[in-house]
């Protein structure tokens, strides 16, 4: 019965300006071919689901975007907690990735494409370039920030190693950690978006290119739609993920 | 696991951080099962000591003998409960008790939890206790480990009066029921002459004076002759210089609640 206080302001005015644009491209103040009207798209989205093309493509770009997020995932949160528990290679490695850290991976896609080809492992790449540095720098400060006290009352309660890690340096580092994976998950749509510009044969991004040749405007709007949808979606899974593993942290916090 | 109360001798403790000195010519006995409440002002080095004993400082210099043998390798088992309880606020109030430990303890940590009168909190987030609560967990993760060794360094401080009294209270209790060698940093003046079978003044870096309390138990605040001791302790600490005044002004008013640095 909780929908019953279902607040419909944040609603209103998206719902207006919808209603608003399918008046005027009715009407044929606009040109529907440049502006589809939002029921054209939505009629355009059905039958693009009915005939399977849409989860195609979702499943392509969803698959470049999560294996991405794993390796980059994988590589920063490896780096943040090695970092952050050892000072030698603190001082061995985070000159070097912070000088990396400081290109902007979008602007290696010429050079990525040269070495990798237009295939997957470039768009795949690109992604795991973005995502790897955010998960590392929060993973890192969310180690090195734990209360030293606290680690030196769970030595004293005889844990040392993977039962230290397990029982007070990875909790406390996780509030950081998540809020790397938030913004990494950011990271990862937009730069799948704009890696999927690459030429390719299949994904959102190829949706969308192969509708502009054609003048398929609801097309594209379709797959831009999509794709804000995807990065709400993975924002709130992430967000119910933070909530289930932090509950101790929102009454900690008050 | 062994469960002895624990001797512990110290001699010629010498601790410097860097060049700066901060305890030295530290020579002294605990003896097995003994309560000892070490005072001193703010900064003369109490922590540092009880540290060195936990093995949490490197000593400098000297030596310090757990029944005889080395602290170093000595299978001791030291526990210390801190002023802040250092809970983990990410495991709920029975995890915390039983941290450390491996196989089933449950049961246990149950048990440690009744002990200290907090059973029906055990499911509870630690940030949803009070103070005195808090204390009383970290007390019972202690005890959970039976140690030879409890240290607790200032654990009352951050309490209310009345949550102290009543947490002096379970800690004789528990001293008395479970066998440890107990350690007891406080400045709280009343409260080592309530609990303490000696009390320790460290000044300047060394003990300044050394005082048994032959008081029995169960004792009361208000038998004269702790209240003569707590007199003669807070005069030697004032140096005989201000202790008139006090006595006329904050004795008389409450002789119970006060403290060396407030
Ligand atoms: N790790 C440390 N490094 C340098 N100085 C320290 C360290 N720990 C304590 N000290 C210094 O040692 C002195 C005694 O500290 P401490 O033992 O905490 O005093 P107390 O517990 O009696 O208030 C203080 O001057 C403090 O600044
Ligand atoms: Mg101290």
């Amino acid at each position: 019965m909780k929908k019953m206080t279902f607040d419909f302001r944040p609603w209103a005015i998206p719902f207006i300006l919808i209603i608003v644009w399918e008046v005027v491209v009715q009407m044929e103040i606009v040109s529907p071919a440049l502006f589809p009207s939002p029921i054209t798209i939505i009629t355009t989205g059905w039958n693009l689901t009915i005939n399977g093309d849409l989860t195609t493509h979702i499943g392509v770009s969803l698959g470049r975007a999560l294996t991405g997020m794993l390796i980059g995932g994988a590589i920063g949160f490896a780096l943040g907690v090695l970092n952050g528990l050892s000072k030698n290679c603190y001082h061995y490695l985070d000159t070097t990735i912070q000088m990396i850290r400081n290109i902007p991976h979008l602007a290696l896609i010429p050079l990525v494409i040269v070495w990798m080809g237009i295939g997957e492992d470039a768009k795949i790449f690109l992604v795991v370039l973005g995502v790897l540095f955010p998960i590392y720098v929060n993973t890192f400060h969310g180690i090195r920030n734990v209360d030293p006290n606290l680690v030196e009352m769970g030595r004293m309660y005889n844990l040392k190693g993977w039962q230290l890690f397990r029982h007070v340096l990875l909790p406390g580092a996780l509030p950081s950690i998540f809020v790397g994976l938030r913004y990494a998950l950011g990271v990862m749509w937009l730069t799948l978006i704009i890696a999927e510009t690459i030429p390719t044969q299949a994904g959102l991004g190829y949706l969308a290119t192969n509708a502009r040749e054609f003048m398929q405007t609801d097309i594209i709007i379709l797959s831009i739609v999509i794709y804000a949808l995807l990065g709400k979606l993975a924002d709130v899974i992430a967000q119910f993920g933070e909530n289930r593993a932090l509950k101790w942290n929102a009454s900690y916090n008050k | 696991m062994k469960h002895e109360p624990i001797q512990i001798d110290i001699q010629n403790l010498q601790k410097s951080f860097g060049k700066k000195e901060i305890l030295h010519d530290i020579t002294t006995t605990f003896k097995k099962g003994e309560f000892v409440a070490v005072i001193g002002k703010s900064g003369s080095g109490k922590s540092t000591l009880l540290r060195l004993v936990a093995s949490l400082e490197e000593i400098t210099q000297g030596d310090l003998l757990f029944d005889g043998v080395p602290a170093k390798n000595s299978d001791a088992n030291v526990k210390m409960m801190y002023q802040d309880s250092r809970l983990l606020p990410w495991k709920k109030v029975i995890d915390n008790v039983g941290l450390g430990l491996t196989g089933n303890w449950s049961a246990l940590a149950e048990e440690a939890l009744d002990k200290v009168g907090l059973l029906h909190l055990k499911d509870e987030w630690p940030s949803t206790l009070s103070g005195g609560q808090k204390q009383r967990v970290a007390l019972a993760r202690a005890l959970i480990h039976e140690p030879s060794l409890l240290m607790l360094d200032e654990p009352l401080s951050a309490l209310d009066a009345l949550t102290r009294i009543e947490m002096q209270n379970l800690i004789e209790l528990i001293w008395q029921k479970n066998n440890f060698t107990a350690l007891l940093v406080t400045h709280d003046v009343s409260e080592a002459v309530r609990l303490a079978d000696r009390i320790i003044l460290i000044e300047d870096g060394s003990i300044a004076f050394d005082e048994p309390i032959a008081v029995p138990r169960p004792r009361k605040l208000t038998n004269p002759l702790l209240i003569e001791l707590e007199e003669k302790i807070l005069n030697r600490l004032m140096n005989g210089r201000e202790i008139a005044t006090l006595n006329e002004k904050q004795l008389a008013v409450s002789p119970l609640n006060l403290v060396v640095n407030p």
